[in-house]
């Protein structure tokens, strides 16, 4: 027990500074990934001459392993497009863009969803297109995609140990710069282990609630 | 800008060095392929465990996918090279060290059982219980039943979720070049440090990535579709 006080329990301010790096690459991520991925769903559902461009976006993000965008951000974006300038914001972009691939088909999933004749009622209603999304579509994609978005941010805090290896000091590097000075990987790696598997078995425990009361509130099937 | 741009969809740098990262992908090859083994082996143990009728083994059953459902694959990939020895080390009081290749299979063979129990239970819990009913009928024993009744089904239902599991553990064969599995990736980052051109390498790296990945999932995509219909006609 003596180890685990002296590498675990006396180390909690560097560890805990790590954890509040991970909780903000991931939270902005999550904001890039929401926002992204709407815009790319839009586009291709609804811009046509962006169509293509956006399902190549989807395809590239949706395909490619993280940790190969990681670099491929980090690394080529500076020279061809002068930013991300410090790796933090390539930590979160990497992250952000991939999610956002993923929330895209899931919104188009939801919007495919709402039938048909909701959207032909709004119209004839005298709403524009504008408002029928905003006010009879869009509310109903939230509704039905609110489980895959919190299973997503899953997927972003999972992804997000990778942001180490560019030297972003998250949890993940901070615990392999404890390490790499005590020399005993033991407590302080399982302790690590164990905060990123508490963290997000509780992130999923919170989507299954959401998803439960939404299902309740709303009789929505949400899956 | 342009330069720079012109540069890093300049493969010809990538292409030189082809028979190095062909070999790298070779690896990532063998890598999926053992780590998909242990987590179809283990992930039917998993599921096993947690359909049974003892209270304890759906409780071991259940913290295994928990555990290993919510662990990030590249802390598992640390703690299994970092840590695992040294605590076997402990109990056989001998040295003990794995060959990073090793590392990368158990660990990700591992967190993706986790993912593959649930497809596993799901698929197991949609057989009607009179199946099995009319195997014990017949006197087949639990093993016979499994075989014979439970898994050929099994498979059939699960083949399109087990399909999109296969493609996200090739997508996380890439994190194994951390440990020093010479992966694509991990050639890659070595013919950098020597060329000191990132740009061509790493976008040809991610290019080669998405294009075997793409081929994949699109045609696993295709076959499920045409899967689902022929199990529900």
């Amino acid at each position: 027990m003596g180890n685990w006080e002296r590498l675990v329990w006396n180390q909690r301010d560097v560890l805990f500074a790590g954890f509040a790096v991970t909780i903000e690459v991931c939270a902005i991520a999550f904001v890039v990934a929401i926002l992204g991925g709407l815009m790319l769903c839009l586009a291709r559902l609804y811009v046509a001459p962006l169509r293509w461009v956006a399902i190549v976006l989807i395809e590239f993000f949706r395909d490619t392993p993280i940790f190969v965008q990681l670099m491929w951000v980090a690394y080529v974006w500076p020279e061809v497009f002068g930013f991300p300038n410090d790796f933090f914001t390539a930590g979160w972009l990497a992250l952000g863009l991939q999610s956002s691939g993923y929330l895209a088909e899931t919104f188009r999933a939801g919007i495919e969803g709402v039938p048909r004749g909701q959207r032909e009622a709004a119209f004839s209603a005298g709403m524009s297109p504008v408002q029928t999304l905003q006010r009879v579509v869009m509310p109903q994609v939230a509704l039905s995609s609110a489980p895959s978005i919190v299973n997503q941010f899953t997927v972003i805090v999972k992804s997000s140990t990778l942001v180490s290896v560019i030297t972003v000091p998250d949890l993940m590097s901070q615990s392999q710069k404890l390490v790499n000075v005590w020399y005993e990987p033991i407590e302080i790696l399982t302790a690590t282990a164990g905060l990123y598997i508490a963290f997000v078995f509780l992130i999923s425990l919170t989507g299954k609630l959401i998803a439960d009361r939404l299902r309740q509130r709303f009789g929505l099937a949400a899956s | 800008m342009s330069n720079a741009l012109k540069q890093s969809f300049d493969l010809s740098a990538f292409w030189e060095y082809r028979s190095i990262l062909w070999q790298g992908l070779i690896f990532n090859a063998l890598v999926f392929l053992c780590a998909a083994c242990v987590a179809l082996s283990v992930g039917l143990g998993a599921a096993l465990f947690r359909i049974n009728r003892f209270l304890p083994a759906r409780v071991v059953g259940t913290l295994h996918v928990e555990l290993f459902r919510n662990a990030p694959d590249y802390i598992m990939l640390v703690w299994v090279h970092f840590v695992l020895p040294i605590l076997i080390g402990l109990v056989i009081r001998r040295r003990v060290e794995f060959h990073p290749f090793v590392s990368a299979v158990i660990a990700l063979g591992f967190v993706y059982s986790g993912y593959f129990a649930e497809a596993f239970r799901a698929g197991m819990q949609a057989i009607p219980q009179g199946n099995l009913d009319a195997g014990r009928a017949f006197g087949m024993s639990e093993r016979l039943i499994l075989w014979r009744i439970t898994l050929p089904q099994v498979v059939r239902r699960m083949l399109p979720e087990a399909l999109n599991l296969f493609i996200s553990l090739f997508k996380a064969t890439t994190i194994v070049s951390l440990i020093a599995v010479p992966d694509l990736m991990y050639n890659v980052s070595m013919v950098i440090q020597q060329e000191m051109r990132p740009l061509p390498l790493y976008t040809g790296a991610a290019l080669t990535y998405f294009l075997i990945i793409f081929a994949l999932s699109s045609t696993a995509r295709a076959f499920s579709e045409r899967w689902r219909q022929k199990i529900q006609a």
